[in-house]
Order: C-alpha cells, then structure tokens, then sequence
C-alpha cells in the first residue's frame, strides 16, 4: 500500500468523546494570540499571533533560540505562557491541555523509543495511547512501510535502529493517531534526501485532507517545497510572514538572510 | 489506556537484563530464605516437641520424693512455634523459646540462638522477612526510579504526553507495571508460603490463614509505599541518576538509619536494667522484702495457724506448716517477681510504643512491627507466653505445697507417689488470636496507613506537577 492509499483509508477505532468547545471557536485549528513565555529575562516568545487553518502548511523558519520549540511547547501544553492564549481545535491549551492534545500529533527534533520494543510495538503503544488502539498490526506496519522504514526493520528492536529509522517511527506515529492538527519539531532532522522528499509528499496528502501543520525547520528548502505560508522568527517575534506561492527559493533564502542580518 | 501502559511496562521491564538479574537475585533469597525458615522452624519445632515429650516424662517418672522436692525438680516449658514464625524469627533468637519452671524462682528464657550465635552468622540468617522488608523495596527503587525522570531524561515523556494521555494514568499504569513484575517473584513466594502454612501445625488459636493475609496485606501496603514513593521522587527530580541516589537515601534511611534510632531512642526515654543488675534487684528483695511485702515469718505462719484450728501444738494440725508457709514464700516472691517483671514489662511496652511512634519517620518500623506481631514472634506473643508460662509453674507450687500441706503433718517425712506427678496436667498454651495481635498494633496498622495515603498523596501532587523536559 503507497502512503496515499495509508492515508486515505481513514483509520479506524473509536475516537474521545469530544467535550463542549469553547463559544468563540472559528476555523483556525492551531491559533495563539499575543503569547508570551519569558525564561527570566530572556523572552522566549514575544506576543506571537498565529492562527493556522485546517489544510495549512505553516513553517516557522528562524535560527537556534529564535523560539520556534517554545511555541510548539506551547502548543502542547508543555510549558504554561506568561501572557496570551493557545487554542487547538477551539480549546483553551491552558484549560484543556488533555483534550487540547488529543487533537494533536507532534514529532520531535529527536525522536526518542523504547529501546527494548520493536519499531511497530513502539507505534503500537503510541498509537493505543492516542486513541486508535483498534489499528491492527497490519495496518500499522503498513504505516511504517509507507513513511520509508524497510519491512525487516519493523519487528527489531529500536536499539538497533539509526536515528532516520526513529525520527520514520515518530513520523508514523503522527500519522497512525489521524489528528486534526500535526507539530513538527525539526522532523526531517537525521532523514535522508529520499525519505525528506517522501516525507513532504506525506505532508502534502496530509495538507489535502484538511489537517494544520505547523512546522518549525530549519531547512529553507523543505519549507518552500512543503509550507503554503512562511513565518520567520527572531528574539521571540514574528519578523515576517510569507506565503510560498508568491516566492521563489532564491527569494526565500534572501529574507531570511536579510532578517537575520538585521 | 492504563492497561495499554501497564503492558508496556511488564513488557519493556521483562526485556531488561537488568531487571531479570536483579529479580533473579531477590527471588532465589527469598525463596531460599522462605525454604530454610520453613526446616529451621519445623526443626526447632521437632526438637521443642521431642524435649517437651522427654521433660514430661523425667517429671513423670522422677520417681518417690517430697512435693517440694519435686517442685525443685521443677520442669520445662516451651514456647510452640506459630505456622508464620518461619517468615519471621522476630525476637525469639533474643528472648529464648524455653523456660524452667521450679520453686521460689522466675526464671530467664533459654535456647537463644542470638546469644551463642557470632555477629557473621546472625547477620547471615537472612529471614523471608528481611528479604521483604529491606530487597524488595530496593528492587521497587531499581523497577520505578525512572518511571518518569528517564522518560524525561530520555525525551520519550513529552511524546508520551502528547499523545493526550494525562500525567496521572501514565504514573498509574507505571505503579501497575512495577506490580506485576513484581507480582513475578512474589506469587512463588506466597505459593511457597500458603504450602508452608498448610505443612504447619497451627494452635487451636493461631489462625495461620487470617494471620497470613492480614501479613500479605500489610507487606502489599508497604510496597506500595515505595512505589508511590519511587514515582513521587522520580516526578519532582530532573534525572534519573539524582532519583536513584535520592530513593537509595530513603532507602538507607528507612532500612539501616531509623532502626537504629528508634531502638537508642527508645532505650534512652525508656532505660531498662542490665540483666545482672535486675537479677540481683530481685535476689535482694526476695532475701529482704521490701516495704509493703514483707517476707513470711514460719513462727508468724505457725501462730497463726495455730490460731485458726485452736490446736495448742503443730501435732495439733491438720495441715503441715511447712507446706503452708512454702506455699506462702512463694506467694511472697510471686509478688517481689510481679513487681520487679511487672515494671520490666512495662519499660518495654513502653518503649515498643516510641519505636511504632517513630515509623512515621520510616514505614519499616510499621511493617516490621506488624510482621514480628503476626508471625508471633514479638515482644507482647513473649510476653503472652512467659505470662502463661509462669501462671502454670505458680498452679504446679501451689499444688505440691498444697499436697505437703494437706497430705503429711508438720515434721513427719512425707514422700508422695509418682501419680501425684502423673496427676499434674501437662503445660498447654494457646496462642492469642488475631484480635488480640491487631490490637496490639493498631499504631503499627494506623502508621502504615498513613504512609501509603501520604505517599500517594504526595506522588499524584508530584506527579501533576511534572516538568515535561
């Protein structure tokens, strides 16, 4: 099965009850407004507005410390911000973190698993825990076949495994859980050429089935080829917004130096 | 979703060498040490039988003599060995199993094993309950101490905690996981152990089934403490390696620390004599009186018996004054050895109550109380027995100097016949019952309790608080 056909066959199991969402729930799926989240003096993030629709590709573009992992943080729950407000799918992250995240699916910089659980017992765990433990172990190596990792590789041990093996693994966990809304830490981070160009291929059918992302990356490249719209960070702030339709890569890479020179 | 968690862990937890070597090693202990409990205490229960059965019968068969004669000859008592004493020696090794019951004298217990044993070889008796009380918790510490400080060190709980599973079904099914690898060693062992209770002989009192449940329920509650504790420690620090050294703290405090405090402590608030000096307190006073029990004078006993039958000469009784007055001398002593033992017996109640008091500062105290109580090895079951015990030796001088008294006159040579000893009914003792023991540690269970909801009071507050990296 390709990834097209994994991803169009909508994933079976019964999902949460979904709770009452808040009154003033639009479309935005991944929206924060004037968000705040200071480390001392630093200003980690600094009154970022950002409202992702359903079927968008938002890359958050900026260098090391910019606040692109804090905002994904935010959007988890992980972290509690200073001032303003996160919402998934309409729910407050501050006051429903739970329902907030069930609705999401996030791959880390690093993916990390359990060394002594093969790649699909990995993703059989993630999957159940994030409410589609009906999938059968078919359909999820399927899955791990699919985001590019090789069949003999996913009854072994993660131990044995590269870290492009663990970040496919953690990339067939997002897909597996079918959420509304997909956090992309540096996911491309320990792929190969092929497997990023698959992955934004996956990306893409994602985008086509109505889910938000919100990526932060460092690679301009991938950006362009996989966002619809650009964000560049610095010190926290959101220096400008691009949509992908109306630059170039050359364009691109010119901003982006341009911002960082500033 | 816990289910899923608990597979998890059960699953991940049997694929660690680590833990296969570490619950190998804790397993074979105690099963060992169960095994070995199970022979010494049948062995020592086989030997109390086969001395019991010869004391009776050099009572029996002692031959023609004087009843006073007799009660000097005296004979052997001996604690019975519960069912559950094979999983807890308790005090027995220190306070003795056996006494000798004679005249004019309470005698000290015998046959302790810690007396003659050397510091190696009483440190080398490990008992099923050491191994429960001091191994198990470390290897709950080795299970659980990276329950959540790994999964943060590691990275995995932020991907955990992003699937929408909330931080306290995650902590549950890690405290199930560490169970049912822990349930791995001990269902053996309580097999081992229900076998061994069966193969026993229990009293007619002792109950060894209820006994041992409210045992397994009581060592469940304490592990669970250290699981919660375990969970607690590895939510509030930043790495697994600072929980591993901050529980193996807990560890050395509960286990080698607090012990030791709580029996100094004790000791310090409530000084008990050496036991020289308490046998020669007692000596004096039995030589002496003292004031309010005064000692009998014969030339008192006989006016007075005099008095009582009008007889003008001691031909003149029905009675023989020497019975009568042994028979008061013991009566005298009795009350010298109630007082001098009554106050002993107390110092030691009292400072049992300061070492149950001070498990609030470490649940082993609790547990071990609690396991001594109901395996019939502690201080209150010796105190029960000796109490017992010497009731009987008071009942057999009562009954030779009331057959001096009332069988021969006073300077004749009575000699009474081997039925008189025949006709003494063997010492039989009867266990207190479950009731009893539970009574007796209600601030052991009451401590326990308090642990187990404090701990995991303070592991669901720990946990919910839980940085994610």
């Amino acid at each position: 099965m390709s990834t097209q056909a994994v991803l169009e066959t909508p994933a079976t199991g019964e999902a949460p009850p979904i709770p009452v969402r808040s009154a003033e729930f639009e479309d935005p799926v991944l929206e924060a407004r004037s968000l705040v989240k200071r480390y001392g003096d630093l200003e980690a993030v600094a009154g970022l507005d950002l409202s992702i629709q359903p079927g968008e590709v938002y890359c958050l573009l900026g260098p090391n410390g910019a606040g692109k992992t804090t905002t994904i943080h935010l959007f988890l729950g992980f972290i509690e911000p200073d001032a303003g407000r996160v919402r998934v799918s309409g729910f407050d992250v501050a006051r429903n973190a739970l329902d907030a995240r069930r609705r999401l699916a996030y791959v880390p910089e690093q993916v990390m698993l359990y060394r002594n659980l093969s790649g699909l017992e990995n993703l059989q765990y993630f999957a159940a825990l994030g409410g589609r433990e009906t999938l059968s172990s078919e359909r999820l190596t399927d899955i791990l076949v699919d985001v590019g990792l090789p069949l003999p590789a996913v009854g072994r041990r993660v131990a044995e495994y590269s870290k492009g093996m663990r970040q496919k693994v953690g990339i067939a966990i997002a897909v597996a859980k079918d959420a509304e809304a997909l956090l992309l830490d540096e996911p491309t981070s320990g792929l190969d050429p092929k497997a990023s160009r698959e992955f934004s291929e996956l990306i893409e059918t994602l985008r086509g089935r109505g889910v938000a992302v919100l990526m932060a990356t460092h690679d301009l490249f991938r950006a362009k080829e996989s966002g619809t719209r650009i964000g560049i960070m610095r010190h926290g702030r959101l220096v400008t917004e691009l949509s992908t339709d109306e630059i170039g890569h050359a364009d691109l890479e010119r901003i982006y130096l341009d911002h960082m020179q500033e | 979703m816990i289910r899923h968690i608990v597979r998890k862990e059960f699953t991940d937890l049997l694929r660690d060498g680590r833990f296969r070597w570490c619950a190998a090693i804790v397993g074979v202990l105690l099963l060992v040490s169960l095994g070995s409990g199970l022979v010494e205490t049948r062995r020592a229960e086989a030997a109390h039988t086969a001395a019991r059965e010869t004391a009776r019968d050099h009572w029996e068969s002692q031959g023609e003599k004087n009843p006073h004669s007799a009660a000097h000859y005296g004979i052997y008592a001996f604690k019975p060995r519960l069912p559950l004493s094979f999983l807890d020696q308790g005090v027995d090794p220190y306070t003795g199993t056996s006494v000798w019951l004679e005249a004019h004298r309470q005698n000290d217990f015998l046959m302790r094993p810690a007396q003659d044993a050397t510091a190696g070889q009483r440190l080398g008796a490990l008992t099923a309950a050491q191994v429960l009380q001091y191994l198990v918790p470390l290897l709950i510490i080795l299970l659980a101490f990276g329950a959540l400080a790994g999964e943060r060190e590691q990275g995995t709980l932020r991907q955990l905690l992003a699937t929408g599973i909330s931080r306290r079904d995650l902590a549950l099914g890690k405290a199930l996981g560490v169970a049912g690898a822990l349930a791995l060693l001990l269902i053996p062992a309580a097999i081992v152990g229900s076998a061994a209770i069966t193969l026993g002989s229990p009293g007619p009192a002792a109950t060894p089934f209820a006994r041992g449940t409210v045992l397994a329920a009581g060592y469940l509650a304490y592990f669970a403490v250290f699981v919660a504790l375990s969970l607690a420690v590895s939510a509030w620090v930043r790495s697994a390696r600072t929980a591993l050294v901050a529980l193996l703290g807990v560890w050395v405090l509960n286990g080698l620390v607090a012990p030791r405090v709580a029996v100094d402590l004790s000791k310090w608030l409530h000084p008990t004599p050496s036991a020289v000096e308490f046998a020669r307190t007692m000596e004096r006073e039995v030589r002496s009186g003292v004031p309010g029990i005064e000692r009998p004078d014969r030339g008192e006993t006989t006016a007075r018996l005099l008095a009582e039958h009008g007889a003008e000469t001691v031909d003149d009784l029905p009675v023989n004054v020497i019975g009568v007055y042994l028979q008061e001398s013991e009566e005298f002593a009795n009350q010298i050895f109630d007082r001098n033992y009554g106050d002993l017996w107390n110092r030691f109640e009292r400072q049992g109550v300061v070492h149950e008091a001070l498990s609030v500062a470490a649940p082993l105290l609790a547990v071990r109380t609690l396991s001594m109580g109901l395996a019939g090895t502690d201080v209150e079951q010796h105190r029960h027995f000796a109490t017992a015990a010497e009731q009987y030796r008071r009942d057999l001088m009562r009954r030779m100097n009331g057959d001096l008294a009332e069988n021969s006159r006073t300077g004749e040579t009575y000699i009474a016949t081997e039925d008189t000893w025949a006709e003494v009914p063997p010492f039989q003792y009867d266990a207190p019952s479950l009731g009893w023991v539970l009574q007796n540690r209600t601030l052991s269970l009451g401590m326990l309790g308090l642990w187990l909801v404090g701990a995991f009071l303070v592991a669901g507050s720990l946990v919910r608080r839980a940085e994610v990296a």
